[in-house]
């Protein structure tokens, strides 16, 4: 046993609220401190990801009190992909950010804090084996997420981290009322236990148990019309944060939706639903990302249609169709930051962020635009990048499953998806440079953290054989409804005797 | 290793390679750049054969690459076109801004095409096809000029084409398991009717997009003219015809499993000769030669269109002979084009005038090619023309026939155009600098119209083995070879004789001619074109006599009706109400958190109501 799930939780935790007393020792600390966490916990995710793929799921107890009355951590192939895939990006978005926009000792303090909480939720929500310790940590995430929203302390920046908070705190009333309803019904409140026990319920709890999550947690997987706080925030984040909302908090919030739909409770229908929401979902932002003229609040847009189009994918149901959903979270985990990672260095020096400023920073910030260029082809799915295989895992499983009208919807709305990409690179490489815009240089770290999303993407796209069995067991793993129920309350069985 | 394999790799690297020289020198990166492209060609001519096979397995697909005898004639086309512009680049480049780019677009467009050709799979055909796709949008953007519009429209037609295509591939991948082009065509009877009818259907979509054909032609004259026309001729020549290559095959080996494939054939047939006669007519209003060629391209596809489509055995072997003719003599012209451009400053054909005595070699390539184009007897347009007016006749298309061969008889007036317009004409003041072009863009030039010259004296060069092609794609031929069909050949039994007796006669027109010019030596005057009177009058030497402003008035005049419906502002009118409708929809996000905090109550509302019709 290298380590054990719980200090995925535990280090980053412990270490965010250790990052002040670094400060006083050496101020370069604050920087230093999460970067090694994060690397350490990135190492130990990849290790026990190995581990788990050879000898199966990892139950952590924590406290020793077992299943289903105490808290349990799942490390299975397919949390464990996610949590690798998050801390992964972590790391990318530490290394990015780290001396970004060079601000002061205390500003980094509370924005690398904050950034080590968002983490850590996001992580606890994807490991977590017992509901009400999951709403535990989307409240840490949230909160977090409301915070570095408004980072910038400016109007627009408090306006948006007050939008997030009002639908946040909806999303948190619904989650309780979900998790009361099933308290009280089931009496308890782990996953695997709800899971097993879930035909007990009255069927009319059971579905406004299920309505209840969906719309708690279609708040934070940005669903269609649940998702209005997200373009502001995205756009009035810092640059990395924005990468992490999209790399990171976003897909915890899936996480959460799919465990609820695919696991918890087995109701006719909600498979249809998924793919109706994620449908909406996805027309509705294309449709609204085009028009858009400032960079960020466009990539937020086209990060709420990926999301949707995974949603689709996850509710094909089949095996393919998840093993695509999850090809395209991880493209999606590799683009999107990438993305916003390059937009922001190419609008650095600029207010109010628009499109405009890009005009001709091809030839002063050569390397960051074509990174952007990169990004732009791979996430509209354009061969020879991982964009194109996670597309065509997609759109196989749905005509595997016959679904003909979705394989045509998603491929018109591809058509739109390209128009305000390539609209956005032309400018870049085609205009003539505002005279008013200053670019601004990356810094070495930023440049190598972009580099590497860049060859990622680039490998994916020419070998993706190098994470498809990955994905067929994360998929696999999260099909075997049984398999998880087995695993957690065997593992308190074996405790007790 | 495996000969293909090295190919792609001499590509790849080539391309790589040659954008990273050009940060150290400019020559360097050129000699690159042309090397990539001979060593390639080189490599496949001498180490590729029929029948290697390279296989692998990629994300659970089974991938296939290979050359069949049928794509070996497209290979000519692609490699036999894009060696001779990489020459014509060099000279033609020289002193423009970016040039890694331009060469390692270059190089991936003739590397795609190649893959396209060699891929055996419909996943690999179709990741080449958007590495053609995004390559040529490259190149079509590279001089920044309203790349927002025509830069946009093409991507725009191109994706839409590509994803049409993309659809029938899954759901043919969805269907049976396997996307071997092969498995394809044994198990297409076995789908159902529906898809029987609409995967053809959605596969020509894609093909006809980069085929320009009416109504997916409206990118083509755009991505034509504001290209390098150095690649526009790799663009119109090779690139379209891939389009082409794709339709043969549909219609070759899909659409004749059809029980009822008439219809489709009778449609795309149609649709091609309209492509015809309108890309004609608008040719013929252009001004500006590249805009000129641009329609005259388009116009020329729609007659390829139409053989492909009729598809008897005639019919497809003028087709695919048109297709290698017009690589020859429209990748000459845009060349043509291109070195008046590089001489001159223009391209207008109303400013620039008698180059004649200036540019004599380009002429004379203009000239072949102009010939070969228009399909007068001794070219090798004529041959491939005939072939085709006569499988239109013998398969009863006589409405059809009549509309091609209205739109090849205007076309003499284009033709006529461009010669005139540039070359013959009163000799300005204004173009007396004008020299002729480097020795490195003449020599691709004449090598190309040479060779439209060889296939129009000796088609049999480029029949044999489109004869063999077509037999791969499952053609029988009646009498032992296919254009033993046409009357042309069978007058003078198979061996294809016809031109050599033309030729004959012509030369001895041509020693008379020169005998008697060189008897009356003596008495010859030489004279400027502004040497002449007009009516007693003597016209001085700043008085413009030329004839080229509103050129064919009368006849744009009476076929103004036709031409007034431009399918292009329905697409503008379209688009824009698109954007205009999704620029309402996007108001759906206020901005106002209320409203998103009463979307979320509508929302769970809406989930209360409706839970028993939601979830069972």
């Amino acid at each position: 046993m290298v380590g054990s799930p719980i200090l995925f939780v535990a280090v980053p935790l412990l270490a965010a609220f250790l990052i002040p007393l670094f400060g006083f020792i050496w101020k370069e600390l604050v920087r230093i401190v999460p970067g090694i966490v994060l690397l350490y916990l990135l190492i130990l995710s990849v290790s026990l990801y190995i581990q788990v793929l050879q000898d199966g799921t990892i139950v952590e107890q924590i406290g020793g009190w077992a299943p289903p009355w105490g808290i349990n951590l799942v490390f299975s192939p397919f949390t464990g992909l996610l949590t690798t895939l998050m801390l992964f990006l972590a790391f990318i978005i530490w290394l990015y950010s780290y001396r970004f926009k060079n601000v002061d000792f205390e500003p980094s303090k509370k924005y690398f804090i904050l950034l080590l909480m968002l983490v850590t939720g996001s992580i606890g929500i994807v490991l977590t084996g017992d509901i009400f310790n999951q709403f535990v940590f989307i409240e840490i995430m949230s909160i977090s997420g409301y915070a570095l929203t408004a980072f910038y302390t400016g109007r627009d920046s408090a306006e948006a981290s007050f939008k997030y908070l009002i639908m946040g705190s909806l999303s948190s009333m619904f989650l309780l009322l979900a998790i009361i309803l099933i308290y009280s019904q089931l009496g308890t409140l782990n996953m695997a236990d709800i899971a097993s026990k879930a035909h007990l319920m009255k069927p009319e709890f059971r579905v406004l148990a299920l309505v209840f999550f969906i719309v708690g947690m279609g708040i934070e997987a940005e669903i269609f019309p649940l998702n209005g706080w997200a373009p502001d925030a995205y756009s009035q984040a810092p640059g990395p944060i924005g990468a992490a909302f999209s790399g990171i908090v976003v897909k915890a919030g899936i996480y959460s939706i799919i465990r609820v739909t695919f696991t918890l409770f087995d109701v006719e229908g909600t498979m249809q639903f998924l793919v109706l929401m994620g449908m909406i979902t996805l027309v509705v932002a294309e449709m609204a990302a085009i028009k858009q003229d400032k960079i960020k609040r466009m990539l937020a847009y086209s990060s709420i249609g990926q999301m949707g189009l995974v949603l689709v994918a996850f509710g094909i149901g089949t095996e393919e169709g998840v093993f695509a959903a999850l090809f395209l979270m991880v493209n999606h985990a590799l683009v999107k930051p990438l993305l916003f990672l390059s937009a922001s260095y190419l609008v650095f020096n600029s207010t109010e962020k628009s499109i405009r400023e890009l005009n001709g920073l091809g030839k002063y910030l050569p390397l960051t635009s074509f990174l952007f260029a990169l990004g732009a082809i791979a996430i509209v799915g354009m061969p020879p990048l991982s964009g194109f295989w996670a597309k065509w895992s997609m759109l196989t499983a749905a005509a595997n499953s016959n679904m003909i009208l979705i394989i045509g919807l998603v491929l018109l709305v591809s058509v739109v998806e390209i128009v305000y990409y390539f609209r956005v690179v032309n400018r870049i490489y085609f205009f003539k440079k505002e005279e008013d815009v200053e670019p601004k240089k990356p810094t070495i770290n930023a440049m190598v953290s972009m580099i590497v999303l860049g060859i990622l993407i680039v490998t994916i796209g020419f070998y993706p054989d190098l994470i498809t069995s990955y994905l067929h067991e994360a998929s696999e793993s999260l099909l075997d409804k049984g398999k998880y129920i087995q695993d957690v309350l065997s593992a308190g069985q074996s405790i007790i005797q | 290793m495996n000969s293909i394999v090295l190919i792609f790799g001499v590509f790849l690297g080539g391309a790589i390679l040659t954008y990273l020289a050009h940060k150290l020198s400019n020559i360097l990166s050129s000699a690159f750049f042309v090397l990539t492209i001979f060593t390639a060609t080189v490599l496949f001519y001498l180490k590729v054969e029929t029948g290697d096979v390279f296989s692998f397995s990629l994300n659970g697909l089974h991938l296939e690459w290979g050359i069949t005898s049928f794509s070996w004639i497209f290979s000519l086309i692609v490699l036999g076109l894009g060696t001779m512009a990489a020459v014509y680049s060099i000279s033609f480049m020289k002193g423009k801004e970016r040039l890694g780019y331009y060469y390692f677009n270059f190089i991936l467009g003739i590397f795609s095409m190649m893959g396209i050709l060699l891929s055996r799979d419909l996943v690999s055909f179709f990741i080449f096809w958007e590495i053609m796709t995004w390559s040529s949008y490259m190149i079509v953007v590279y001089e920044g000029r309203s790349v927002q519009k025509i830069g946009i429209k093409y991507i725009l037609f191109s994706a839409m084409g590509a994803y049409a295509m993309l659809m029938a591939i899954v759901i043919i991948y969805s269907q049976m398991q396997s996307v071997m082009i092969e498995d394809l065509i044994y198990s297409f009877s076995s789908f159902s009717i529906s898809y029987q009818i609409w995967l053809p259907i959605l596969l020509l979509t894609g093909f006809g997009v980069k085929a320009a054909m009416m109504p997916l032609h409206v990118w083509a004259p755009g991505a034509y003219s504001h290209a390098p026309m150095a690649y526009t001729s790799v663009f119109s020549g090779a690139l379209s015809k891939m389009g082409v290559y794709g339709m043969v095959l549909v219609f070759s080996t899909l659409i004749s499993q059809l029980p009822e494939h008439t219809i489709i054939r009778e449609v795309v047939a149609w649709l091609g000769g309209i492509t015809a006669v309108m890309g004609t007519l608008w040719a013929i209003t252009q001004d500006d030669a590249k805009k000129l060629l641009a329609y005259s391209s388009v116009a020329q596809l729609g007659y390829i269109i139409t053989g492909v489509a009729i598809g008897t055995e005639l019919a497809m072997l003028s087709a695919i002979f048109l297709s290698v003719l017009h690589a020859l003599f429209k990748g000459t012209l845009f060349m043509v084009v291109g070195a008046i451009e590089k001489q001159t400053g223009t391209t207008n054909l109303t400013e620039v005038t008698g180059l004649i005595r200036k540019m004599p070699w380009t002429f004379i390539a203009a000239l072949m090619s102009i010939i070969a184009l228009a399909g007068i007897p001794p070219l090798g347009g004529f041959v491939g023309k005939w072939m085709l007016y006569e499988s239109l006749i013998g398969s009863d298309h006589y409405i059809l026939v009549i509309l091609i061969f209205f739109a090849s008889t205007a076309g003499f007036l284009y033709c006529y155009k461009f010669l005139f317009g540039f070359f013959l004409g009163q000799e300005e003041k204004e173009w007396d600098h004008v020299k002729e072009a480097p020795a490195s863009m003449v020599v691709p030039m004449l090598i190309l119209s040479f060779f439209s010259f060889l296939l129009g004296t000796f088609p049999g060069l480029i029949l044999k083995p489109i004869d063999q092609g077509m037999q791969s794609l499952g053609y029988v031929p009646t009498e032992g070879h296919f254009w033993g069909m046409s009357v042309l050949f069978n007058e003078w039994g198979n061996a294809v004789v016809l031109q050599p007796i033309l030729y004959a006669i012509m030369a001895v027109f041509l020693f008379f001619l020169v005998f008697l010019t060189l008897k009356g030596l003596k008495g010859t005057r030489y004279v400027t074109t502004k040497d002449i009177s007009s009516s007693g009058e003597v016209p001085g030497e700043f008085e413009n006599l030329s004839y080229k402003q509103n050129f064919f008035q009368p006849f744009l005049r009476a076929v103004e009706p036709v031409m007034k419906r431009q399918i292009d502002k329905y697409y503008t009118g379209i688009g824009n109400g698109i954007e205009a409708f999704f620029n309402y929809v996007r108001r759906v996000y206020s901005g106002n958190g209320q409203t998103y905090a009463i979307y979320v109550i509508i929302f769970l509302v809406i989930l209360l109501l409706f839970k028993n019709n939601l979830f069972g």
